[in-house]
């Protein structure tokens, strides 16, 4: 009688072995196409910004007048700028400015945000209604416009576009994880865990972060996208990088002028952007279609 | 699958748009030409359409800032003096004028049989009302300066006038150029109407100005100086570089003024367009703060100008549009004298810099406003000081601020500025103007624009001996000397001088442009 159920229970063992998150994430992932081609490209482009510098076919910075403006062509993949700068070269070097400029942003903000949320959510009361109140303030500001006062009181240059985007993106953040929180502290292994006498921070790193974590996940990776033009957008208006780097949005600056007769010096950079933004979008997508359980009950 | 799809159409309507905007724009430049051949046959002799790109803000002659009005005023109104094609003085309802010796007397002898717009006699009584207009009107004071200085305006017959100054002051020539001469009987008792339809002598009168769409003017038929000229002018403000070059390929404007640079190539090759360039007198030039190391030494300055090109300078940030700056004052300001330039040589600069005492180079400041011209030499200068091991920060600045922290700085030892690209515009035949608030030391700011702090004791010396004096020579010769010492001492990186264009319809004829951008069509012919 025993032996039958010992062969089901370790079945059951075997299939539990075999069940991994990670492998269940991946088995859905597969299927959101345009999120796996997204993330095809976002992983070329995180190995283009960091080898970036040794495959550029020229030195970003070096400029030849006697190629000023050129357009598309063998010898220059994405024609050359107003100085006779390799434009191809330029984008790969800035690839890395932007993605270090919106992932370092974004995961301060995480942190803080994540931080701030938690606390606010696990207490309640009026540390609470201090930070939630001090969200809505920034909330009320729209997220360039902050950004842009940030970076005027702080003045110009890539680290404080770092500061300003982190600065806009803390209180979505805070937001997001307060609500998790607050769902996560009714659950009865909460409670068991605090009667048993666990201390708050174990509580909260313990039982209720991770249950924050698919959601967060989700809100990272669409930040990111908007970081990005946040910092290109900055860099445009002549308050992010300096003027020679190789920043996109600074090169889209730096071309407008040219738009009505070599746009390509627009256009390349502007590709560039909307490529990265639109791939950031699309894997955030792909991502809540997979982990959002909103979603994965209907 | 859904969102590949999407990709995929926002792709394809990206390129359709992009090829739409191609083919647009080839369709547009081939109707243009088209109708340019069939209007330009029907454009009348006897009508002249001028498009500029601002619009007009004063009709007022002593009360005028911008190009634009002033060339407006120069073909209604006309001065005691007035300028050539050049920019150089020449008599206009002055018969004959001379300037005593210790620079303080002019003597005008005014023409005769000269009849304002409005049937007034000019006369000695007419000279003297206007010039004690803007004596008087404080209001006026910013633009019309020099005229404070007059202690006296004495008639010395119907036709003779004298002008006393309390101070020599030299660029009061240039000033009595500038003021033209307004109907004694609207100063008398229209004067609130002068700035929207002036009276004066010249050979067109006012007809019409409909604010942001066109004043028109006519030709006056009691001219005093006679001639042959059209009919009827309008101008019309069309900021819009784009529609102000294709109204002169239709045909719809004879004269355009600027031509923007990216259409010059194009407009070159029209046959029934003609694009004319003309230097200017604004200087480009980076100022070097003598005062501080590292830059107070000149070893370093001379190692700057050598590392930039300036062919190359003028290629890239102005477009090929310019000459270089071979001296310390444009070519078409008076008493230039060409000087051996600092040729483009990076083994010498980087000589001169290791000499110096800096063979790795230094890090340094340059500060410049926020127009993205400016931008763009900034950048041209740090990469060609880069060659020499310079490293250039780029602080750009609101225009307010960078005049707040170049100008706030009360003595040269308050001073942060390092280097500062930005530019000079004097009239061509004021030197003083193009000298002294720029080289003299008592033009440190905050009082003056000498933000390089130069100092060298002969060349301020030269500068008051020629300010105080009327002998022509003499003051060539100073001059001459000036210019050879100040650009030893290199108190900047000399950078170049603007070129302006404009565009005429190839049957138009007898347009000028003079250094200080007024667009002059007073003998304009169309064929």
């Amino acid at each position: 009688m025993t032996s039958p159920t010992t062969v089901q229970n370790s079945q059951v063992q075997k299939k539990q072995r075999k069940y991994s998150p990670l492998k269940e994430f991946w088995k859905s992932f597969k299927k959101q196409k345009a999120a796996l081609l997204a993330s095809i490209f976002i992983g070329l482009l995180i190995v283009v910004a960091i080898i970036g510098p040794y495959i550029a076919p020229y030195d970003p910075f070096e400029p030849d007048y006697d190629a000023l403006l050129e357009g598309p062509s063998a010898s220059h993949l994405a024609g050359t700028d107003e100085y006779g700068r390799d434009i191809f070269s330029r984008l790969i070097v800035g690839a890395k400015i932007s993605l270090m400029v919106s992932f370092s942003a974004v995961f301060l903000g995480l942190i803080l945000g994540t931080i701030l949320g938690l606390i606010s959510g696990y207490f309640g009361g009026w540390i609470d209604k201090v930070i939630m109140r001090s969200c809505d303030v920034l909330f009320s500001f729209p997220d360039l416009l902050l950004a842009i006062a940030i970076v005027a009181l702080l003045g110009p240059g890539i680290n404080n576009v770092i500061i300003a985007v982190m600065i806009f993106s803390v209180p979505s953040f805070a937001r997001l994880v307060r609500g998790a929180t607050l769902n996560a502290k009714e659950n009865v292994y909460v409670e068991a865990a605090q009667s048993m006498g666990a201390s708050h921070v174990r509580v909260l790193w313990k039982h209720i972060f991770p249950e924050t974590i698919s959601e967060l996940i989700i809100f990272v990776t669409m930040r990111i996208g908007t970081a990005i033009l946040a910092a290109s957008g900055l860099s445009f208006l002549g308050l992010g990088a300096s003027p020679e780097m190789p920043e996109w949005g600074v090169m889209l600056s730096s071309g407008r002028d040219y738009l009505g007769t070599s746009s390509h010096v627009v256009i390349m950079p502007g590709i560039a952007i909307f490529l990265t933004v639109l791939a950031f979008n699309l894997i955030g997508d792909g991502l809540r279609d997979v982990l959002d359980p909103k979603i994965k009950n209907n | 699958m859904n969102y590949v799809k999407k990709l995929v159409f926002v792709i394809l309507c990206t390129l359709l748009l992009a090829a739409c905007a191609e083919k647009d724009n080839s369709n547009a430049s081939n109707t243009g030409e088209k109708s340019t051949t069939e209007s330009g046959k029907v454009s009348s002799k006897n009508e002249l359409v001028i498009a500029v790109n601002e619009n007009f803000i004063s009709m007022d002659p002593h009360n005028t800032g911008d190009t634009n009005s002033g060339s407006v005023q120069e073909t209604m109104l006309e001065g005691l003096l007035g300028f050539d094609a050049d920019g150089q003085i020449i008599k206009v309802l002055a018969e004959d004028y001379s300037i005593s010796d210790n620079a303080l007397e002019y003597t005008f002898k005014l023409q005769e049989g000269v009849t304002f717009h409005d049937g007034e006699q000019f006369n000695a009584e007419a000279v003297k009302a206007n010039i004690e207009r803007i004596m008087n009107d404080e209001s006026l004071r910013l633009y019309s300066r020099g005229f404070s200085l007059i202690s006296n305006v004495e008639i010395l017959g119907d036709y003779d006038i004298k002008v006393t100054l309390k101070e020599p002051y030299g660029p009061m020539i240039t000033r009595f150029g500038v003021a033209k001469m307004i109907s004694p009987k609207m100063i008398k008792e229209n004067l609130k109407d002068i700035p929207k339809q002036p009276v004066g002598t010249g050979p067109y009168k006012f007809v019409e100005w409909v604010q942001g769409d066109h004043l028109s003017i006519e030709k006056f038929d009691g001219y005093w100086g006679g001639g042959d000229r059209v009919s009827k002018i309008t101008y019309k403000p069309v900021p819009e570089n784009g529609s102000r070059v294709a109204m002169l390929k239709a045909g719809d404007a004879q004269v355009i003024y600027p031509v923007p640079a990216q259409n010059i190539d194009e407009l070159s090759n029209n046959k029934d367009v003609e694009v004319n360039k003309v230097p200017s007198t604004i200087a480009h030039y980076v100022s070097l703060n003598t005062y501080k190391k590292p830059l107070d030494d000149i070893k370093v300055r001379q190692a700057f100008n050598y590392a930039v090109d300036k062919e190359a300078y003028i290629k890239v940030v102005n477009s090929g549009l310019g000459l270089p700056l071979d001296s310390i004052i444009p070519s078409k300001t008076v008493y230039y004298k060409q000087q051996k330039m600092y040729e483009h040589n990076i083994e010498k600069a980087k000589a001169l810099l290791a000499e110096a005492g800096y063979p790795n180079g230094f890090d340094i400041e340059i500060w410049g406003n926020t127009n993205s011209d400016t931008m763009k030499g900034m950048q041209f200068i740090q990469q060609q000081l880069g060659q020499i091991g310079v490293k250039v920060e780029i602080k750009s600045m609101e225009e307010g601020t960078l005049s707040d922290e170049i100008y706030g700085a009360q003595t040269p030892d308050d001073a942060k500025l390092q280097m500062w690209y930005v530019s000079w515009s004097a009239y061509a035949s004021d030197i003083t103007n193009a000298t002294k608030p720029l080289f003299h030391s008592v033009s440190f700011p905050p009082n003056g624009a000498n933000t390089a702090y130069y100092h060298n004791t002969e060349a301020d010396q030269l500068m008051d001996e020629a300010n105080s004096i009327s002998d022509v020579d003499r003051q060539a010769e100073l001059y001459e000397k000036l210019q050879e010492i100040v650009y030893q001492d290199t108190p900047w990186i000399f950078l170049g001088v603007d070129e302006v264009v404009y565009g005429v319809r190839s049957n138009v004829s007898g347009v000028l442009v003079n250094p200080t951008g007024g667009l002059d069509v007073k003998n304009a012919k169309v064929e």
